[in-house]
């Protein structure tokens, strides 16, 4: 079963700044970016970053260079981002949020990073003895000096642009990389298939890390549009909901839950902000439609949901379904639909050949999207890049792991994993990364995380300890884990047991687990 | 006392009625989602929208308060 994406034709170097550059040149005094009380032009935007490109290069930071960013979200981080992309480099987004020693972790899985850039409220985090590490406000009267004119790189579409860290299955997150090609063929398909322009304003209310983020970031910068950022570094709800109620904004991208929450404040302020939007673009996590079905029938809803469905190896998103045309009584799950340009979705058995349309496999993404592979080494997930013959000729694919199948209406359905990776709050999440951080805390003999769910649905984590001593505190643990992880990877809930279940085949029975939490702990409900 | 209504929202968004004055908010297993209840609930019962940042910064009932109370909020 194949469902191929419509082919569109891209320019001979599919580079994405270089449609942002364009928009400087026709528009130069269109408000780019605004945050907090400040805003800058699409022209002094176009020249700081070719500024902080000609340092980068000074610095022999150019083509093919690896630049990390460990800034809040600012002005100055999309001079960053553009400046990063003109000198021919890639970026790789580090949320500040991150523990440190989670950062630590992400960096030393970074090869060849050649700088970092930081800013005074997050050089601690990241401060190197190996990478050189520079504040961005103590560059600012070294970069006056430089030309703000575009510096001559020869950057194509197979340039890597940015690599986002995402799970692994070893416990070791994988740096994932998108090439030009892949993420000017995402912005150009949202903006020509959606409608998108000049006038499609963006609040970006994701987190710097996420793969989703960097769409939200350059959509509007693609568009020509202006880009709205949170003076926050946490997502703030009250502010958001400020910013889309005073400003022209048309369009969020963001994860499920987050959509759930903004839905939710809304409902609960008699907002209409929400539902005066153009689009709300989203997915990551399995949908619960009934938690925005009263919201989508207001009355002057002219706001259009796309569900979405990627993974950041081929540049984020693969697939849209407008959720209007989902029908209770028709789908047990939500749609993620058709794919995007010059995107084939390939449903294969477990030998890699083609099921029969509407039977269950394995979503393998083939096409212009299909990234550059993961940057840190080998490993078993490299070999998810791979080739699938189809009609006879070999075709390079991703296998994602995703299971799914194609209904009656041509649309897709993601019905689950093939292995134990898990989805929470939009992250992707590989337990044995939490069982390591688990097992190296006082007390833990052994761990293990499995999936469950909680009344209302949603996904969450839970932790089954087998303490060396003493049983464990859950508090204790908790604290401990927030030292080391995201707190996205932080289970809800830390279970003591006496042994950890094993399969046949030696590895953690998770089924098993979550089959006995559940006979055990059936009545009570999990904090949402 | 701005405290003991602070408290009171951070029982029930946590549905959990075990918590002190000094708990840390993550500890007690916490999470964003939960936070926005509590800022909503902050914003709906004491008129007082706190920055998501200051509720990261300010993780328990004690430094949430004084945050609160240093913002001149009503206590009605």
């Amino acid at each position: 079963m194949i469902l191929r994406g419509k082919r569109v034709a891209l320019p001979p170097d599919p580079v994405v700044h270089r449609r942002f550059e364009a928009h400087a040149r026709t528009t130069p005094d269109a408000v780019a970016v605004r945050w907090a009380d400040r805003e800058v032009s699409y022209a002094e935007l176009d020249v700081r970053a070719n500024r902080f490109a000609h340092l980068l290069i000074a610095r022999g930071h150019g083509r093919g260079a690896r630049v990390g960013l460990c800034l809040d979200y600012s002005i100055d981080l999309l001079v960053a981002i553009l400046g990063t992309l003109k000198a021919g480099a890639a970026y790789v987004p580090l949320d500040p949020a991150y523990p440190e020693a989670r950062l630590r972790l992400l960096l030393g899985q970074v090869p060849d990073l050649a700088m970092i850039v930081a800013s005074p409220a997050t050089f601690a985090q990241v401060e190197s003895a190996t990478v050189e590490v520079v504040v961005f406000e103590e560059l600012a009267d070294y970069l006056d000096g430089l030309a703000g004119t575009a510096p001559d790189v020869p950057v194509t579409g197979d340039d890597v642009c940015y690599a986002v860290f995402t799970s692994g299955s070893t416990g070791t997150p994988k740096l994932t990389a998108v090439r030009h090609e892949g993420w000017f063929n995402l912005l150009n398909w949202l903006m020509l298939e959606f409608g998108l322009d000049s006038g499609s304003d963006n609040l970006v209310v994701s987190a710097f890390g996420f793969d989703l983020s960097q769409r939200s970031l350059m959509m509007p910068l693609f568009c020509g549009a202006t880009q709205h950022l949170l003076a926050s570094r946490n997502f703030d709800a009250a502010m958001a909901y400020r910013l889309l109620n005073r400003h022209g904004i048309r369009v969020v991208h963001c994860a499920s839950s987050t959509l759930y929450l903004l839905v939710d404040w809304e409902t609960a302020r008699k907002g209409d902000a929400l539902t005066r939007l153009d689009y709300v673009i989203f997915g990551g996590e399995a949908l619960h439609v009934e938690r925005l079905a009263n919201w989508m029938r207001r009355e002057g809803n002219t706001c259009t949901l796309l569900h979405q469905y990627g993974v950041a190896e081929c540049t984020d998103v693969a697939s849209s379904y407008d959720l209007a045309g989902y029908r209770a009584g028709e789908h047990d799950i939500a749609p993620v639909g058709r794919p995007a340009y010059n995107t084939d979705l390939h449903i294969v058995d477990e030998h890699l050949r083609g099921v029969a349309a509407g039977e269950y496999g394995e979503i393998c993404i083939a096409g212009t999207s299909v990234g550059a592979g993961y940057l840190n080494g080998t490993g078993p997930e490299s070999e998810r890049f791979t080739t699938i013959e189809v009609d006879g000729e070999p075709r390079r694919v991703y296998r994602t792991g995703d299971r799914g199948h194609v209904d009656a209406n041509g649309d897709l359905v993601i019905a689950g994993r093939m292995d134990a990776q898990v989805k929470v709050r939009g992250m992707r999440i590989d337990p044995t990364d939490i069982e390591r951080a688990l097992g190296r805390l006082p007390g833990v003999r052994q761990a293990a995380v499995a999936v469950g769910r909680t009344d209302s649905g949603d996904v969450e984590l839970i932790a089954f300890l087998v303490p060396t001593g003493d049983e464990l505190a859950e508090d204790d643990v908790r604290a401990g884990l927030l030292e080391t992880l995201p707190r996205n990877m932080v289970p809800a809930r830390f279970v003591n047991t006496a042994r950890i279940p094993l399969s046949p085949h030696g590895k953690v029975d998770r089924p098993a687990l979550i089959e006995e939490f559940r006979a055990n702990f059936a009545d009570s409900g999990t904090p949402a | 006392m701005i405290a003991e209504r602070v408290l009171s929202i951070w029982c029930r968004e946590l549905r959990r009625d075990d918590i002190s004055v000094d708990d840390n908010f993550f500890a007690l297993g916490g999470q964003s989602v939960i936070m926005a209840g509590i800022q909503g609930a902050f914003i709906d019962e004491l008129d007082v929208e706190v920055p998501m940042d200051q509720l990261f910064l300010n993780p328990t009932v004690s430094s949430i308060s004084a945050y609160i109370e240093s913002m001149g909020a009503t206590t009605s």
